[in-house]
């Protein structure tokens, strides 16, 4: 009898626990949105400090934060989490993945939610080239939250050491930032001892450096172009031969521990494309007056469209608290939204036209303006690249052979083409 | 104490418990076979969630088209047919091979001489400490710290330089290099366990037949080959087969030492194969038959090794 007493308790201790762990844990009255994003802890502060201020002005709804410590594992859980119908009501997606979420139907449409008298965010306030891996058929399925252009920061104790005395920023607020002025400043800066130029290696690095040299990547349709464009071919031999006579050098490659922001604040690196984030490393390391921006130079001298990353803000197609995420979308995405996250600390620049004073207001760096300058320009990770996973990872392995020579940029941007036509296929 | 009290089986035990309901033979069975059950449940339930009924999804979806998010196309043997036709397979399949190949012969062989080394010394301990720390370490650790280690302006360079006085090679970046650096942690990270276990084997082995041995005339290397080897066998056998299953799944030392596979896919190994189908790429169905593949290759190598087993393995004292 004792036995059967204590089984059954267990048993139904069991059930308890389960049932409760099951249990969401809603409050009465409130409606509850799962918001998912990827980010370190000092980050997830800042998404934090949104969610209370949200909170405070709509005390009818609740925001769980989902954070995901590494953006290299958030993609796969967000996908086992929509396979599964439990996925968050409003989530982040990166610039290499949103296209597949675009096209597999499982985000919200957006145009009618954005045209309604009552949306506080209109469509019309983000940059149209900013749009372009997010719409389809005319049809808008997510925002960028924010925008992060690849300025080209440079360290001017680096440029003085080489005994360089022009500034890049200043050359280029006269038009006279040309490709023959950075050659002329790499020469000497290699022959200081430091690294020229160092980039991480991604879509941003080498599309942009074609498209700074008068080249194309990708025509209006999405056909990949650059194999067939003398200028493009030209430009990524160049680039090549930067890596070989080490001008340039791979972020990616760096050792942990002395890695490519650790290298910009010691001055070992004169040029670093980066984005807006970089005022931290450089106020972490007590030397901001060293550094400035410029955009990416080009032949003619004039600022040419570069690549701008992003990151995208989507509601879930299935999210039983449509009303509720769109709320909290829009907030988060909104001038009051942006201007929250990015003042005062903020690292990225503002997608949603109206609030450029947040970029400009601090002054840093001496330059800020041309963050804003190339976001109007710039253009977001090709729809391609975006929508098929993987294939970002191929084209990076090509280019890769190309600086090391294993490939010509012809033969790699041949083969490069390929795969494009290949993705397109699938 | 009588049998009639301890064994279950006489009938005449039943009478010595009273009651007018006396359990009988068969339901004292069943009741010990429900509370076996019992305690099985929970072990089995977690083999059935966790290993078995995955194990089975992916054998269908092997046979499908899905990404994640839409709909599974089923598409017969395709996947199975373009992984055989697709080079990065067999880079990863010889990658792995390799890796096989190089980390098991060679660690074994210095668990072997290390374990010999060991048996001499009186005072052992410290030694076994020190040999079995990276196994109750965690890989991802081991990988992190090799990788500085391994770094081009690191000890491991530093002492190459100094000493044969040529230009280090970059270990984890130089493609004729990665593999063996990932050979070399993976054989550092195990080698402690083959040395507990060859110590354990060799300590079975009956000093009288040593000693037997010497007095015949035999030298060291004599009793080393043709006693202690032949008489270890089964140890070594029982070593080899978990080396070239482990050294199959090798993927954590590769996915932290070396980016994507390493430089131009020199650590691609099988399983980092499948992750990147599965995980990268959200491939689920060339995934699963490029998993599918990996456990018909480790059965193949299991099997040839227990055909080798008769012939060089021995059983007896």
């Amino acid at each position: 009898m004792k036995k059967k007493i204590i089984i059954s308790l267990s048993i139904g201790l069991g059930v308890a626990l389960l049932v409760g762990g099951l249990t969401p844990l809603y409050a009465a009255g409130k409606t509850t949105v799962v918001f998912s994003t990827w980010g370190a802890p000092s980050e997830l502060t800042r998404y934090k400090l949104f969610i209370a201020n949200f909170e405070k002005s709509n005390p009818t709804i609740t925001v769980k934060l989902q954070p995901v410590a590494d953006y290299s594992q958030y993609h796969a859980k967000l996908l086992t989490q929509l396979a599964a119908g439990k996925a968050p009501d409003v989530f982040y997606l990166g610039d290499d993945k949103v296209g597949k979420y675009v096209q597999a139907n499982v985000l919200l449409p957006l145009n009618s939610l954005l045209s309604a008298k009552t949306s506080t965010v209109k469509l019309s306030s983000f940059s149209s080239t900013l749009l372009g891996s997010v719409t389809k058929n005319g049809q808008v399925y997510a925002v960028p939250n924010d925008v992060n252009p690849d300025a080209w920061w440079y360290d001017k104790t680096v440029l003085q050491k080489a005994g360089i005395t022009d500034d890049p920023a200043t050359l280029a607020s006269q038009g006279k930032w040309t490709t023959a002025a950075f050659n002329a400043m790499s020469a000497k800066i290699l022959a200081s001892g430091a690294t020229a130029l160092m980039a991480y290696h991604y879509w941003g690095t080498h599309w942009s450096w074609i498209t700074s040299q008068g080249g194309t990547v990708y025509d209006k349709i999405g056909n990949f172009v650059a194999n067939k464009d003398p200028k493009s071919v030209a430009a990524l031999t160049t680039l090549s031969q930067m890596y070989k006579n080490k001008t340039f050098a791979i972020a990616d490659d760096q050792p942990s521990g002395d890695g490519s922001d650790n290298q910009f604040v010691e001055h070992k690196v004169a040029f670093y494309p980066e984005g807006r984030y970089v005022i931290g490393t450089v106020t972490a390391a007590g030397s901001q007056a060293s550094y400035d921006i410029a955009p990416w130079p080009s032949v003619s001298g004039k600022a040419a469209s570069t690549d701008v990353a992003a990151s995208f803000l989507a509601i879930n197609a299935k999210t039983k608290v449509k009303d509720a995420a769109f709320k909290f979308w829009s907030a988060y995405v909104s001038k009051a939204g942006q201007t929250f996250r990015l003042s005062s600390g903020g690292n990225a620049v503002p997608s949603i036209s109206g609030v450029d004073s947040i970029v400009t207001s601090s002054n840093y760096p001496s330059h800020a303006q041309t963050f804003l300058d190339m976001v109007h320009v710039g253009y977001t990770n090709p729809a391609i690249e975006a929508t098929v996973p993987g294939l970002s990872d191929d084209i990076n392995k090509e280019i890769r052979a190309i600086y090391e020579g294993t490939d010509t940029a012809q033969a790699g941007l041949d083969k490069i083409a390929q795969l494009v036509l290949v993705a397109k296929k699938k | 104490m009588s049998a009639e009290t301890f064994n279950p089986d006489f009938k005449g035990a039943n009478k010595r418990f009273g009651g007018s309901s006396q359990p009988t033979t068969s339901s004292w069975r069943k009741r010990d076979n429900r509370w076996g059950y019992f305690f099985l449940f929970p072990q089995t339930a977690g083999l059935l969630v966790f290993t078995v009924v995955p194990f089975l999804l992916m054998i269908g979806l092997s046979f499908t088209s899905w990404d994640g998010l839409g709909s599974i196309n089923y598409v017969g043997l395709a996947n199975f047919k373009d992984q055989l036709h697709d080079p990065l397979l067999w880079r990863s399949v010889t990658n792995t091979l390799e890796i096989g190949l190089i980390s098991a012969p060679v660690g074994l062989a210095l668990a072997l001489i290390l374990a010999v080394a060991i048996q001499q010394l009186k005072s052992r301990t410290l030694y076994l400490l020190l040999f079995f720390a990276p196994i109750v370490t965690n890989t991802i650790a081991i990988a992190t710290i090799w990788q500085q280690i391994l770094r081009p302006d690191a000890l491991v360079n530093i002492k190459i330089s100094h000493f044969f006085g040529v230009t280090p090679p970059d270990w984890l970046f130089n493609s004729k290099f990665a593999l063996i650096a990932v050979c070399i942690v993976i054989i550092w990270g195990s080698i402690g366990l083959n040395v507990v276990i060859f110590l354990a084997g060799l300590e079975s082995i009956s000093p009288a037949i040593i000693e037997a041995a010497r007095i015949d005339g035999a030298g060291p290397v004599r009793i080393f080959t043709r006693i202690r080897i032949p008489l270890l066998s089964p140890v070594i056998f029982f070593s080899i087969v978990v080396a070239v299953i482990s050294s199959m799944q090798t993927f954590d030392v590769v996915y932290v030492l070396t980016n994507n596979g390493g430089p131009h896919n020199a650590t691609r190994t099988l399983v980092y194969h499948i992750y990147d189908l599965g995980f990268i790429r959200d491939e689920f169905g060339p995934s699963s038959a490029a998993a599918l593949i990996l456990l018909f290759l480790s059965l193949t190598l299991t099997l040839i090794q227990f055909g080798f087993q008769k012939k060089f393995v021995h059983y007896d004292q």
